[in-house]
């Protein structure tokens, strides 16, 4: 008899789960709590929303973690930037008015560094084993080069000119590529 | 005690509960709008609106009368500083209770003594031969609460915070720097103790019953 009584009395997993769902969401503390707490908040200040300062520095972060990866590029890269950007400066006209001189004389040091690099690259091959056709293509490119680089000395403020030999320069430098593909020679 | 249940009259009116309930959010809403602005009186408007549930958590993490009241002032407190933060994408009560949690368990690590730190002595029991809450002193309370305030502290933290509270265990684990594994764990403990210590209630109350026989 007991035991029975005993086993009704064993509090299931239920049985807690239906006093907890009992329990109050509220309980009167014994004290008035306010005056404590209009005291200490009467020297407190508010802290302004942390949303609207992450609002202003979230964006300023931004800005200047840009200006930053800007600052860096242009620093590390302007001098390459500089060599491959030369036809681009010299489409705008007035960009181009100034030192002319320099930048021809830039450009054709340009020039013969890479045709250099990429004859090395080939292992200085004999350009005379070459068919005479284009011997004969390579060497009016060079003196259409060379034409246009004595008529920039005479009109520096031709855009145009600037043009065409940066465009023969990168024509024969193309033709070199090309011949050594197709006859292993050079 | 002060019975914190609703009381629930009977509603011929539904309209009317709409309204009234639709009013209750209003008022709230301002009140949070003023408070921001630094209007003491809307502060305690949402002071008296909320500091009985605010007491309930902080006493059923405490299981200390004293320390529940002084971190339940300090709840409060907080909030004044940061009722700011407050950006109305959850009910202010659950952003409150969040708020309220969290100062509980600053207050529990600032309070935590050297020789717990080192021995880490509620992990062994120890706390259960010590209970800061007699089940014959505090008739306030109900059976379950003064039998939840004698579970070892981090027992008692994830089944207030499980059970009670409705957090999930993936929260509770971050809360206490825990495992959620062991956050399930302390909560199957707190349970077996629980469910024993009510029996045990149950059985000497059986007891009594037959000796009056």
């Amino acid at each position: 008899m007991s035991n029975h009584r005993q086993e009704d009395k064993w509090v299931s997993d239920k049985g807690l789960a239906e006093q907890v769902a009992k329990l109050s969401t509220e309980i009167q503390p014994e004290r008035d709590l306010w005056p404590g707490i209009e005291r200490a908040i009467n020297h407190q200040e508010q802290q302004r929303s942390e949303n609207t300062n992450s609002n202003v520095f979230v964006p300023s972060a931004w800005a200047a973690s840009i200006a930053l990866v800007i600052l860096m590029s242009w620093f590390t890269f302007s001098p390459s930037i500089d060599e491959q950007g030369i036809p681009e400066l010299v489409k705008n006209k007035q960009l181009s008015n100034p030192s002319q001189g320099a930048l021809v004389n830039f450009m054709q040091q340009n020039f013969q560094q890479q045709k250099q690099t990429l004859l090395v690259s080939y292992g200085q091959p004999a350009m005379e084993q070459l068919p005479v056709a284009m011997q004969i293509e390579l060497k009016k490119l060079a003196d259409a080069r060379s034409s246009i680089k004595t008529a920039l000395l005479t009109d520096e403020n031709n855009a145009d000119l600037l043009n065409l030999l940066d465009f023969t320069q990168q024509q024969e430098l193309k033709l070199l590529q090309e011949l050594y593909r197709q006859y292993q020679v050079i | 005690m002060d019975s914190a249940k609703p009381k629930h009259n009977k509603v011929i009116d539904g309209q009317a509960l709409f309204n009234g309930s639709v009013d209750k959010i209003d008022s709230e809403q301002t009140w949070v709008a003023e408070a921001k602005q630094g209007c003491q009186s809307a502060f305690y408007q949402l002071y008296q609106k909320h500091h009985k549930s605010i007491y309930a958590l902080c006493w059923r993490m405490l299981a200390d009368k004293d320390s529940a009241e002084d971190v339940c002032q300090e709840v409060f407190v907080v909030l004044w500083q940061k009722i700011n933060n407050f950006r109305g994408e959850s009910k202010f009560s659950t952003w409150l209770h969040s708020v309220a949690t969290n100062v509980v368990l600053g207050h529990l690590r600032k309070h935590k003594n050297w020789l717990q730190r080192v021995f880490s002595i509620e992990e062994q029991g120890v706390s259960i031969a010590e209970p800061s809450v007699s089940l014959t002193d505090n008739t306030t309370l109900s059976l379950l609460d003064q039998h939840i305030a004698r579970l070892p502290e981090r027992a008692r933290l994830v089944f207030v915070l499980f059970a009670v509270e409705g957090y999930r265990h993936e929260e509770i684990s971050k809360m206490l720097k825990m495992a959620v594994g062991s956050s399930k764990s302390q909560y199957h403990r707190a349970r077996l103790l629980l469910k024993e210590s009510l029996t045990d209630v149950d059985l000497s109350s059986v007891d009594q019953e037959f000796s009056y026989e």
